[in-house]
């Protein structure tokens, strides 16, 4: 990053790689805000971005890791699915609630190691297939477990996780309305959790090593392949604990949970500015992405526009991130 | 990121509100476009809106599978305030919590298609007894009394599955008819064509079906064809296009139609009776019509 060139343009370079995507969120917190001077930034609707974005970003981040390893992961949503399920039938079965709560994380880590283990052990050619499989499968599952079924019913501590709110009748007076959702303080510990783990711990920075460069990793003598199984198996955990999540905000353990939520956590990684290739990406990154998703969803829900150009919209922001990579790139090369 | 400011700018205008009246908020399970069913539902609402001079929103996941995409444009719009909602739940229990907090909030809300879980909610949809009943009617009309008919149910776990096997099998014991088949085959084509072919083995002598939806009966008419019967009587529900054109060609002889128009339209003005203080039934009929080759056309 260190440039001996003295223009101002190159010298800011490395903060617009760094910072730019906060830009990016504050021109568009400006313009939504502008465009919905009433409500944008009213607590009630900043509060239900943040809901909206929680169980989402759980995915995200697991996905992110994999991406880090150079991996991929298709099945997140699935084990979410299959993890809610699980959740659901314990519910159901009369278990009491301080042991259902582990079984979602527990199911999605089961999950998140048999891709890791098919990765290594049977030695797949890409992560691709491997949880292209297991997106099959751990759906089917899902519905062999359920019978294709919605189950509902779910204990009130259960559901705090997800719906729970910590009023600030302390911060605005009795009666108050404005509260944090307690899905939003477990992302926070989470993310802040995975930042340390990534960035202040040997094996974090083994898992940028290996997407770095495997065989510089390898011999460096960093077992790779228990690595890997270890991404997968968080990843699946973080699949898990958006499934609790999940859980708390529905109240209910539905077959179509999590459908294609693994393009959406790709697509956050990719925006955040991690690299398909491996190696490079942030814990601040991933949220970033969630965050813009969430923040271009809900605005545009504000605004009555019909969710096609949403979709259109989402699109073009991932080519727009991955182009500004490329010419980034480009930069890095030239000097 | 210039076109985006000025793109959002212009939708914003294009959809911003008027401050005095009252906004109703319909939310379907799919997008109008690409779907003629949630279409109708859609020109219902516009034109009950337009009529009370309601402000209206109108909103949909991009398919019917996508849950939360709905749960979120329902928090979105809760949190905007609008006046009362129309919804049509992709996952009834999904969208419950969401609900009971718009209640709470003092938003009303009325269920349109598909009934929700949440208590005191009224629903305005299709009367599937009364439906299947219509159907059951068409087909003693068409046979002679003491005929052997069958009965392709829907998946039985299902209240609308359930209300259609009531319904048509009320409406043929009524008038005579000797029913020999009753048997779910889930709404699926290919389960119709299967379950009418093992139900054509037994009753070589059958003269009328009832399916309970029509892509169950477009798989049995390929198994009557097969086996030669073109003349049974073979009545299905939902008056989709392609059903719809089987009848205009003379194939199947009859499908029920649903009043997806009028779902819309009660919608909208059930929804703003209740903002308005006022009081609504508990169930609201938007009726069922018989498709016959006669107004086929309009359905295809």
């Amino acid at each position: 990053m260190e440039n001996k060139e003295d223009t101002l343009f190159i010298r800011l370079i490395p903060y617009i790689d760094r910072y730019g995507i906060l830009l990016l969120i504050a021109i568009m917190l400006l313009i939504l805000h502008l465009l919905q001077p009433d409500v944008f930034f009213s607590w009630r609707n900043i509060t239900n971005i943040f809901k909206q974005i929680s169980w989402q970003s759980m995915l995200a981040l697991g996905v992110f890791m994999v991406i880090v390893t150079a991996g991929i992961d298709l099945s997140v949503g699935s084990i979410l699915m299959l993890s809610l399920m699980a959740l659901a039938i314990a519910s159901r079965a009369g278990l009491p609630w301080q042991i259902v709560i582990f079984v979602a994380p527990a199911v999605g880590m089961v999950c998140g190691m048999i891709n890791g283990l098919g990765i290594t052990i049977l030695r797949m050619p890409h992560p691709f297939i491997m949880t292209l499989g297991t997106l099959y499968i751990f759906r089917g599952v899902g519905n062999l477990i359920s019978g294709g079924v919605p189950i509902g019913g779910f204990a009130d501590q259960l559901r705090s996780i997800g719906s729970g709110k910590i009023r600030l009748e302390w911060l605005y007076g009795e009666g108050a309305t404005q509260y944090i959702p307690s899905s939003l303080i477990i992302i926070i510990i989470i993310f802040f959790i995975f930042w340390i783990f990534l960035n202040q711990t040997k094996i974090g920075k083994w898992i940028y090593a290996i997407g770095g460069n495997p065989e510089a990793a390898r011999a460096a003598g960093i077992n790779v392949n228990r690595i890997l199984i270890l991404v997968y198996t968080l990843c699946g955990f973080l699949s898990g604990i958006g499934a609790l999540i999940l859980a708390g905000r529905t109240g209910s353990a539905y077959p179509n949970a999590g459908l294609q939520s693994e393009l959406d956590a790709i697509a956050a990684v990719i925006i955040g500015g991690a690299s398909f290739f491996g190696g490079r990406g942030t814990v601040l990154g991933v949220f970033a992405g969630v965050f813009i998703m969430g923040l271009l969803r809900n605005g545009l829900n504000l605004m009555n526009v019909s969710v096609f150009w949403q979709q259109v919209l989402i699109g073009s922001i991932i080519i727009l991130a991955v182009y500004i990579d490329v010419l980034r790139r480009q930069f890095g090369t030239r000097k | 990121m210039k076109l985006f400011v000025s793109l959002i700018t212009a939708l914003s205008v294009l959809f911003s509100f008027s401050a005095f009246s009252k906004t109703i908020l319909v939310s379907t399970k799919g997008p109008g476009s690409g779907n003629p069913f949630w279409a109708a539902v859609e020109q219902g609402a516009k034109d009950a809106a337009a009529e009370l001079g309601v402000d209206l929103v109108i909103l949909s996941p991009p398919q019917e599978s996508d849950v939360m995409a709905q749960v979120n444009q329902l928090e979105d719009q809760i949190a905007k305030g609008v006046d009362g909602i129309a919804v049509a739940p992709t996952d009834p229990s999904a969208v419950a919590p969401i609900l009971d907090e718009a209640i709470a909030a003092g938003i009303p809300v009325v269920y349109i298609d598909t009934n929700g879980i949440n208590e005191g909610v009224t629903f305005i949809g299709t009367n599937n007894i009364n439906g299947a009943k219509l159907a059951a009617d068409y087909i003693c009309g068409k046979v002679p009394k003491g005929s052997d008919v069958a009965i392709l149910q829907g998946m039985i776990t299902q209240t609308t599955g359930q209300h259609r096997a009531e319904g048509s099998h009320k409406g043929l014991t009524e008038c005579g008819l000797n029913i020999v088949a009753e048997l779910p085959a889930n709404w699926d084509t290919a389960q119709g064509m299967s379950v009418m072919e093992d139900i054509i083995t037994g009753n070589p002598n059958i003269k009328a079906v009832f399916a309970s939806n029509d892509n169950m009966a477009l798989g049995a008419w390929e198994a009557l064809e097969s086996a030669g019967m073109t003349d049974v009587v073979l009545v299905g529900f939902d008056a989709n296009p392609d059903a719809a054109a089987s009848v205009a060609a003379g194939k199947m002889s009859a499908t029920v139609a649903q009043f997806s128009y009028n779902m819309g339209k009660y919608g909208v003005e059930n929804a703003l009776k209740l903002a308005n203080g006022e009081s609504i039934p508990d169930n609201i009929d938007t009726g069922t019509v018989l498709v016959t080759k006669e107004n086929a056309a309009d359905f295809m």
